[in-house]
């Protein structure tokens, strides 16, 4: 349909110089056969706004098909990621995958609209001025297009280079742009240590690399104006000399000689993009193969292919010989756990840092894949368990408490949809949020994150505790979840909390054996294997890690009791 | 090119404005004489171009029409001529514009940078970092946009303009006026045309922020999506936000496209024109063919300036807008005075004789954020040399605000701050940091090496930053990284986890061996193991220092000399450990929380 209408378009576009040719011959040869002069303005005028009525549909079709193929690319793509595993996302991913969101699929939708348009633009205009030059003057025709095959490769070469230069711009400003990042969300460290000159000086480099790859920049970009000023003028200067001396002889009529020059004008634009479209396609390609990796990224959790639904998860969860390693590491993060916990008890995890606490736990939930050993929910293969089922089952605080930037309401009924005003205020009262809401200031509906106020980090802990408990689930698990609350909120919460539990399996993760009371069973776990578990009597008794551990709590009480 | 054209407009404001245009002219000052050049060029390449079809007029009338042939090779030379001259001229007036924007963003991107480096804590608490971002990156770069599409090109714009609206009208009257008869068709078209693409614009800007935001949130936190199963709720809100970012895009293309069209339809139906009347003229004998043709020609190269034209005010009415920011920041003066400041402070009451002078010394210290909200309600406390004082009380008390204002991140409301005697706010600056090292909060990283992390930049320092690592027990997992201390950090420390990232904190305030040390709730989220390993480090690195230490975890402030309790703003006990406890109040009561925590173990106190 676009198509369609560019060849429209350039028709009318193509019949005005012809008509100018027609005119011109009517004013030599007046009284001759043939419309007057006046008529052919006539004409040109109409056909000109034709063409311009037509040119609006051709390029509106082509590009906002372009930004509806952009539109499907996108919803693809997130759709992928919403189903990919947390071992898929780490750190370098994220940027990397926000550049794919903005970056490579712009690239994609330059090719499919402007790309388009302008190829076919190209191969209608071409084809039919140099028809129409050839029947004026073949010989004319091959002279004036000399410069043109020169030209291509000019503008492809210095359009190439542009890219690749602004490329490099491109990441000299992301460069730049995180350095004034981080100093700025770093001025407290700056300030403190008197780094300002440093950090000026620091700076000044980056800046400084920045003005110089833009400067690269533009000398390209002052080299393209002459190069497309060229051009057209190199064609115009042998159409005049050749041109001319055929008018003379006579063998070239005035109205050739201006049409020709008219078709060799509109020849000149086509011919300047066409190497800049040769670097569009090699860009659109690779950006497309760089979202195809996206799009045909592998899941490492993926649903089951049979799937068994229990009627009602109770909580019991088993763990045989449980391994995990992440892809790049040849260390395993755990090994060979094995432990068993029953639907209603209390879990506790304890262990240095790295001993692999949190990997643990987010197996559970099936946030990496499981697949060394087995891992068995109410005895059902976690593999075989929908994932719907799963998480919905589980109630989950992780470690670094992650909100979105909406309301803190918003933000704990993130737990469970349609949760009622009511059932976020308990939810918020057991984490002891409450307080902290009524100083907000719209209460509820105050905007968290960019938009709104900034919470605490303790502030942001308790409302990922409610976020999770305003779900209701059969297994609680609590990654280390009161690290930024001071003790006497962190008294009050685990107070509300013991209340809660009642029948759920709750599992803690803690560097704090405060955290772990009332625990049926803890395990001490160091470089990914339990070294200790039991109960707190029992692991006392063993008179290993965690007796040490508990040992140095207790001196601590004594030395403050002297 | 042309595409680009439409991502040019977005803030709307004058584009004009004299009183910032000539506080901007300043920046130019070192760079008068490429502005000189300049303008010496664009006479030059404006005659070029107006020269062009005038040489064609000579050659079709002198020669093509009356068969003489032999002055043709001539003119031929003298186009070849002006072409070369044109590229060359044009050529280099691009490139000097270029130079002389990137120089001058060079300049004003430094001077805010160091600017904001001068500006005080109170300012970074309030300005969120994304608008300061913003400032230093975007909007110094619409300046640069001005230099390539803006001011200058104007004037060469406006020169060419009135140089074919003269030499159409000195070569015919009647036939330029004719011609000029679809002139102010062409000029509402596209102001009018543009001014719908900018609100369009607006939006298209607005709803990509909000997509874009919500989709790195959504990577950020996907974790989170997948374990409350809310993926298909973030499903719906995408697609919604996905399809209204779309739907913004189809007005602007349809205008973009319009405008497109509309002007090369206004420059056929020009040509028309000139055919309807022209040949008529021709026919008379008024008119040459020659002229006819170079008519046609300036057409063509009347129409494009016009076009741009429209979206050159853009690009100005942005430039002035980010000038009216950019000077907003340069003029904003919260800057801590530095010593020697006019502001003298009321002395302290004076000390009886023979007292001991205190080392630091609060003294009726009233502190607020922001207008009447008191953190800080006559706070007094003063530390001898070599003391370690440890603040103590619930969170939001006011004990981090002591700190950062003995630091002075902050100056004090009310009140005043005494260093060995002499008030802060009469000391350099530079000289008071030095002599205090901060261990915060949040420890943050730096991307660079670790080594950087630890000495910031610093020469004099890094000879010290093993030592540091090894006091505060970081050496054991740093010499254990692939690069050891050549490790790279990510952004905000991204590979390290939040135990080591303290300890790297701990070892940076440790090299900088700071007579004062602050430490800031700094044992909060470290393992118990390391929070060993860092207390025995810190022992050593406390004595012969003067210590402040803020906890909520009591266990770690048990060897201070001295225990402040601070609750709402004020001191309300002080003290020894024993003399606290059996004083049985705020601390007995914070001492009974964190006693239970240390005592009974899990499964002592049942179920």
């Amino acid at each position: 349909m676009g198509a369609l209408f560019l060849v429209a378009t350039n028709g009318f576009a193509l019949l005005i110089p012809w008509l100018l040719k027609l005119a011109v011959e009517s004013v030599q040869s007046p009284g001759q056969a043939g419309r007057s002069p006046a008529w052919y303005g006539g004409a040109i005028i109409v056909a000109a706004l034709l063409h311009g009525i037509i040119r609006i549909f051709s390029r509106t079709t082509l590009l906002h098909n372009a930004r509806r193929i952009e539109y499907r690319i996108r919803q693809d793509l997130y759709e992928r990621l919403l189903g990919l595993d947390l071992a898929y996302f780490n750190a370098e991913r994220t940027g990397d995958l926000i550049s794919r969101f903005a970056n490579d699929l712009t690239n994609v939708r330059m090719l499919v609209g402007f790309g388009v348009l302008n190829i076919l633009n190209t191969a209608v205009i071409y084809s039919a001025a140099l028809f129409l030059m050839w029947r004026i003057s073949p010989l004319l025709t091959l002279l004036a297009i000399i410069p043109f095959p020169v030209m291509i490769m000019v503008v492809k070469r210095i359009s190439a280079a542009m890219f690749r230069r602004s490329r490099r711009a491109q990441e000299e400003l992301a460069r730049l742009t995180s350095a004034v990042e981080e100093n700025v969300s770093a001025a407290a460290v700056v300030k403190a240590y008197c780094r300002e000159e440093a950090a000026i000086g620091s700076f000044a480099t980056v800046s400084r690399r920045y003005m110089a790859s833009n400067m690269r920049m533009a000398q390209l970009r002052g080299l393209m104006i002459p190069v497309m000023a060229a051009t057209g003028a190199l064609g115009t200067l042998i159409v005049l000399v050749i041109g001319g001396q055929k008018v003379v002889a006579g063998s070239l009529t005035l109205g050739d000689f201006v049409a020709f020059n008219g078709y060799l004008a509109m020849l000149i634009w086509p011919t300047i993009i066409m190497g800049w479209i040769l670097n569009l396609i090699q860009r659109g390609a690779a950006s497309m193969s760089r979202l195809n990796e996206v799009l045909l990224a592998e899941a490492g959790v993926s649903e089951p292919a049979e799937p068994l639904t229990p009627e009602k998860i109770e909580g019991g969860v088993e763990l045989r010989d449980l391994s995990f390693s992440y892809e790049a590491s040849p260390t395993p993060v755990l090994s060979s756990i094995s432990l068993v916990i029953p639907p209603g008890s209390r879990l506790g995890i304890v262990g240095p840092v790295g001993c692999g606490k949190t990997t643990l736990v987010r197996l559970i939930a099936r946030l990496y894949p499981v697949a060394g050993g087995t891992l068995l929910i109410d005895g059902i293969d976690v593999n075989r368990l929908p994932l719907r089922t799963l998480r919905d089952a589980i109630g989950f605080v992780p470690q670094e408490s992650f909100l979105f930037s909406r309301s803190v309401a918003e933000n704990i009924a993130f737990g469970r949809e349609g949760a009622s005003r009511g059932e976020i205020e308990s939810a918020s009262s057991l984490a002891s949020l409450e307080g902290d809401v009524a100083s907000f200031p719209q209460g509820y509906d105050t905007m968290v994150g960019e938009r709104g106020i900034t919470l605490s980090g303790g502030q942001k802990q308790r409302t990922a505790i409610a976020r999770a408990l305003v779900k209701d689930p059969a297994i609680l698990i609590l990654d280390d979840p009161l690290s930024a609350v001071d003790a006497a909120t962190e008294e009050e919460i685990l107070a509300s909390l013991s209340g809660y539990y009642g029948q759920r399996t709750v599992i803690i993760v803690s560097h704090r054996l405060s955290a772990l009371r009332g625990c049926d069973c803890i395990v001490y776990l160091e470089e990914g294997r339990i070294v200790e578990q039991g109960g707190h009597d029992g692991l006392l008794a063993l008179d290993g890690r965690y007796a040490a551990l508990h040992r140095e709590q207790q001196l601590r009480r004594e030395m403050e009791e002297i | 090119m042309h595409f680009q054209g439409i991502y040019a407009d977005e803030i709307v404001g004058k584009a004009y404005d004299r009183r910032l245009l000539w506080r901007f002219a300043g920046y130019l000052r070192p760079y008068l004489w490429l502005v000189g050049v300049v303008l010496c060029i664009l006479p030059l390449t404006t005659a070029a171009k107006l020269a062009q079809p005038w040489l064609i007029k000579q050659a079709i009338d002198n020669h093509i029409v009356t068969g003489d042939l032999a002055g043709l090779p001539a003119i031929a030379a003298y186009f070849l001529l002006l072409i070369l001259g044109e590229s060359l001229l044009s050529f280099l007036e691009v490139w000097l514009l270029q130079y002389m924007g990137q120089r001058v963003m060079q300049d004003i991107r430094l001077e805010l940078f160091s600017h904001v480096q001068r500006l005080s804590a109170s300012f970074f608490d309030r300005t969120p970092s994304g608008s300061l971002v913003t400032r230093l990156t975007s909007d110094v770069e619409v300046l640069g946009e001005m230099f390539a599409a803006g001011i200058i090109t104007v004037v060469g714009d406006f020169l060419l303009l009135a140089g074919i609206v003269g030499v159409m009208l000195w070569m015919n009257l009647q036939l330029s006026l004719v011609t000029f008869t679809v002139l102010p068709l062409l000029f509402w078209i596209t102001f009018t045309f543009r001014r719908r693409m900018r609100g369009a614009f607006r939006q298209v800007r607005a709803r990509l922020a909000n997509l874009n935001t919500f989709i790195s949130e959504s990577i950020s936190g996907v974790a989170v999506v997948q374990l409350f199963n809310r993926q298909r709720q973030e499903m719906e809100e995408f697609t919604r936000l996905n399809g209204s970012y779309r739907d913004a895009n189809m007005p602007v293309i349809t205008w973009d496209a319009a405008l497109y069209a509309a002007v090369e339809t206004l420059s056929s139906v020009a040509v028309g024109l000139l055919i309807w009347y022209g040949s008529g003229e021709i026919l008379a004998g008024s008119l040459t063919f020659g002229a006819l043709v170079a008519f046609i020609q300036y057409i063509e190269k009347f129409f494009a300036p016009i076009r741009d034209l429209s979206a050159k005010y853009s690009v100005m009415q942005g430039a002035m807008a980010a000038l009216e920011r950019l000077f907003n920041l340069l003029d904003c003066n919260e800057v801590l005075a530095e010593g020697g400041g006019e502001r003298q402070i009321p002395p302290g009451p004076p000390l009886s004789r023979g007292e001991e002078l205190p080392f630091i010394r609060f003294h009726d210290v009233w502190f607020a954020y922001n207008n009447d909200d008191y953190v800080l309600k006559g706070f007094g406390l003063e530390i001898r040399r070599g003391e370690t004082i440890a603040l103590v009380g619930e969170s939001g008390g006011g004990k981090t605000t002591v700190t950062r204002l003995l630091s002075r991140l902050y100056d004090v409301s009310r009140g005043g701050i005494e260093l060995d005697g002499s008030d802060l706010k009469t000391m350099p600056l530079q000289g008071l940091r030095r002599r205090i090292g901060i261990v915060l909060q949040d420890p943050y990283l730096f991307t660079g090496t670790v080594e950087e992390n630890i000495c910031l930049g610093d020469e004099s320092v890094r000879p010290r930053v093993r030592g540091a690592a090894a006091l505060v027990g970081a050496e054991r997992f740093i010499e254990k990284l692939p690069a050891g201390y050549g490790e790279e950090v990510r952004e905000r420390g991204s590979n390290f986890s939040v135990g080591e990232r303290q300890l790297i904190s701990f070892a940076r305030a440790v090299a900088f061996d700071p007579e004062i040390l602050v430490l800031d709730e700094a044992t909060a989220s470290v393992d118990s193991e390391s929070e060993r390993l860092i207390q025995e480090g810190l022992k050593g690195l406390m004595a012969g220092r003067t210590t402040l230490v803020v906890a909520h975890r009591l266990s770690t402030i048990r060897d201070a000399d001295r225990i402040v309790v601070i609750h709402r703003g004020e001191k309300v006990e002080e003290g020894s450990h024993d003399e606290l406890m059996a004083w049985g109040g705020v601390y007995y009561r914070l001492h009974q929380l964190q006693f239970r925590e240390a005592g009974s173990g899990p499964g002592q106190s049942g179920r």
